[in-house]
């Protein structure tokens, strides 16, 4: 294979981390790559196996009800959702208020 | 057909004379507002007179159950309380949960209606519908949790006790009311409660009404109770409500230092994940409840050893709001809110409206100041302190923030964070506008648990510039559904949970009540319930200038603190903009121009001969 047959190199977007997603990691953001959110969430729950099942769909990488991801300050349920280097992407519980 | 599940009567106790007469309820009545705080809305409506003095003799103290107490129905065991509220003038509704609730559907009556004011202090027992007072001049003095453990020693087993503390004693106007380590904290009904002259109320008896279908409930009470454990409550088990802290801070929506901030320095230091972590102890569920979202702290600096319950509330009204950053302090703080017997939620926003009086420079000296410091956790607890006892500066901050300001003067209202006399909960309108609409016409004052319209704002159902209709829809929507679970007295824990929630807790209806309940029936009641609320409100008083928010909020600010922006791609939150939004609200309710409930849903329950 030469260089060029070779997929472009990506930067990992930190996927921020809050309550039971947080726990489960152990930290407060996780890494993942992805040029959309759907991308972006099937990587993440291959990096992070602790999410996956609770919060994230094993197949798919998809949150569960109970989970939503938060892109650029806004949620959203939309996989095809794009991403570049300066999104800020949190994974919350969707159970927002007391 | 029969009505199962209900007594369908409830006892008005007169404490000045010791009479007691029995109001009946009719399947009307619980058809139009099902139970719990519907029903104690629509018996305060029935029995307080225009104008009663809120302190006074007049003004009726209910206890409510629901048809869905004492039937298994997971978290179902929640009681309603209502009065007209000392701190607002306008309806006061709280609800509290567990082992009270029970005990009194077993009185044999749906519902207590207490009037009138007794000669000395007193315990008010209600033992399976035999009403007597007890002399409690000894108790005075004692905390909520002391007074329950004295009352119970003393009466022997099977009672359950509502009391007050210090604050309820002394009129704190945000006193509340307790019940087995719960709190009815909102609206001041503690308050109402002392000036009763009851220190407590205990109630036993041994008499539940039958349910229409109890095999078919305890089959579908057993579904509920396991999906009940699934992903949407995994935050309630796993963190609580403390869980909030840190992603609103991240959100900006964390209101800091009496809002002059959305976010906060200290947040990760009092938020849910570290509490975890550094100082929970256990975990505790109300009766009947298999969520289990009473998570219990600890402090960890060697100092005195204080457990305490915690959330997001307490959290960001004895922390950020305060500018207080010491766990170990906010959990003393806490403690200490329950102990006295008050309203975090209020104690905490009137602590941050005197020390924003200092920071600017305001001299309360003349009221037993000085004025407490952002950030001060020790003024903080002196301050509580003064407050459940009204010593010093503690006598102003007693009246809350309302109140306060007018005392004070010296333009102090500008930044008294409050919507009809009641303290704002955690939730920064400048960035959660369909929240400020449901904050500002909230019949209780500034309430999330009336009106949950933040879920509006987190989630993608809105763009950040929705047009004024659909916020009004969304918090039409979000305040119906609160008054229905509230009257179901479901928990609102469990709202994600439910795919159709009118239609599936009809179907637990019909279970329990043999009724053909449908799920538009619980849609319908859930908007007369708020009618039945409105129409109380305009009783007092209520006029249209009260369905508003604090100037801060609307961009009138004055430059304290670096300010709250608007929401991702949305625009700031204005006068013009909340006006705007309050307008669409009364369309969608149906209601005249002015707020009115003419020609409303609340005119209807009226027409149907239910509001007597």
């Amino acid at each position: 294979m030469d260089a060029s047959s070779l997929p472009p190199p990506t930067i990992p977007i930190p996927v921020e981390l809050f309550g039971v997603p947080r726990l489960l990691v152990g930290g407060a953001a996780a890494e993942a790559d992805g040029a959309t959110l759907g991308e972006l969430a099937a990587d993440l729950a291959a990096r992070a196996p602790a999410l996956a099942g609770p919060v994230l769909d094993p197949a798919t990488g998809w949150p569960l009800d109970g989970y939503a991801f938060v892109v650029d300050e806004r949620f959203t349920r939309d996989p095809a959702t794009p991403l570049g280097p300066g999104s800020t992407v949190l994974l919350v519980s969707s159970v927002a208020g007391g | 057909m029969i009505l199962r599940g209900v007594h369908g009567r409830a006892l008005r106790i007169d404490l000045a004379t010791g009479e007691t007469d029995v109001l009946p309820l009719t399947g009307a009545d619980f058809a139009a507002v099902v139970g719990g705080a519907g029903l104690a809305s629509l018996l305060l409506l029935r029995h307080c007179p225009p104008g009663a003095d809120p302190l006074g003799p007049d003004n009726p103290l209910v206890f409510a159950a629901s048809p869905f107490v004492g039937t298994g129905i997971t978290t179902a065991a929640k009681i309603a309380l209502a009065a007209r509220s000392p701190q607002t003038g306008m309806i006061g509704d709280s609800l509290s949960s567990s082992y009270l609730a029970l005990a009194l559907k077993r009185t044999g009556y749906d519902a207590l209606v207490l009037t009138g004011q007794a000669r000395a202090w007193s315990t008010l027992v209600v033992d399976s519908g035999a009403v007597r007072l007890e002399p409690a001049a000894d108790l005075l003095g004692l905390d909520p949790a002391a007074t329950s453990d004295a009352v119970r020693a003393r009466l022997g087993t099977g009672y359950r006790v509502a009391a007050i503390g210090p604050a309820g004693e002394h009129g704190v106007v945000y006193a509340a009311v307790a019940n087995d380590g719960r709190l009815a904290g909102r609206t001041g009904t503690g308050a109402v409660m002392g000036s009763k002259r009851l220190k407590a109320v205990a109630v036993r008896g041994n008499t539940l009404p039958r349910v229409a279908d109890p095999k078919g409930l305890a089959k579908a009470a057993r579904a509920l109770g396991e999906k009940s454990l699934g992903p949407q409550t995994a935050k309630y088990r796993e963190l609580g409500t403390a869980a909030n802290v840190a992603f609103f801070d991240r959100m900006g929506t964390l209101p800091t230092r009496n809002f002059q901030a959305g976010s906060f320095a200290g947040a990760a230091a009092i938020s849910g994940e570290t509490l975890l972590l550094e100082h929970r102890t256990d975990r505790h569920a109300c009766a009947g409840c298999t969520v289990g979202c009473e998570h219990r702290y600890t402090t960890t600096d060697g100092g005195a050893a204080t457990e305490t319950r915690l959330e997001y509330e307490t959290l960001f009204a004895l922390g950020s709001l305060c500018g207080v950053a010491d766990p170990n302090a906010v959990l003393r703080a806490a403690a200490l809110c329950d102990r006295l017997g008050i309203d975090a939620i209020s104690a905490g926003a009137t602590v941050a409206w005197a020390m924003e009086c200092g920071e600017r420079g305001i001299d309360l000296s003349p009221w037993g100041g000085p004025a407490p410091a952002f950030g001060d956790a020790a003024a903080l607890l002196e301050t509580l302190e003064a407050i459940g006892h009204r010593r010093g500066l503690g006598d102003l901050l007693a009246e809350g923030t309302r109140r306060a300001s007018e005392t004070v003067g010296q333009g102090s209202d500008r930044w008294a964070m409050h919507v009809k006399g009641l303290e704002l909960p955690g939730y920064d309108p400048r960035k959660l506008q369909t929240m400020a609409l449901g904050l500002a016409v909230a019949t209780r004052g500034a309430c999330h648990n009336r009106s949950s319209a933040y879920e509006a704002d987190f989630s993608d159902a809105l763009d950040p510039n929705a047009e004024a209709r659909a916020r009004a829809a969304a918090a039409v929507a979000a305040e119906d559904q609160a008054a229905l679970l509230d009257s179901l007295t479901v928990c609102k824990f469990l709202r994600h949970v439910f795919v159709d929630l009118p239609e599936e807790t009809a179907a637990l209806h019909r279970l329990v009540t043999g009724q053909e309940t449908t799920g538009d029936d619980l849609r319908r009641a859930g908007a007369e319930i708020t009618g039945v609320k409105k129409r109380f409100n305009e009783r007092m008083g209520w006029t249209r200038a009260l369905d508003t928010l604090p100037p801060r909020l609307l961009g009138e600010d004055d430059g304290a603190g670096p300010g709250v922006a608007a929401p991702a791609g949305g625009s700031p939150l204005t006068r013009a903009r909340l006006e705007t939004m309050v307008d669409a609200y009364y369309a969608a309710r149906g209601w005249g121009a002015d707020g009115r409930v003419e020609e409303s849903r609340g005119r209807g329950v009226e027409e149907n001969g239910v509001v007597r």
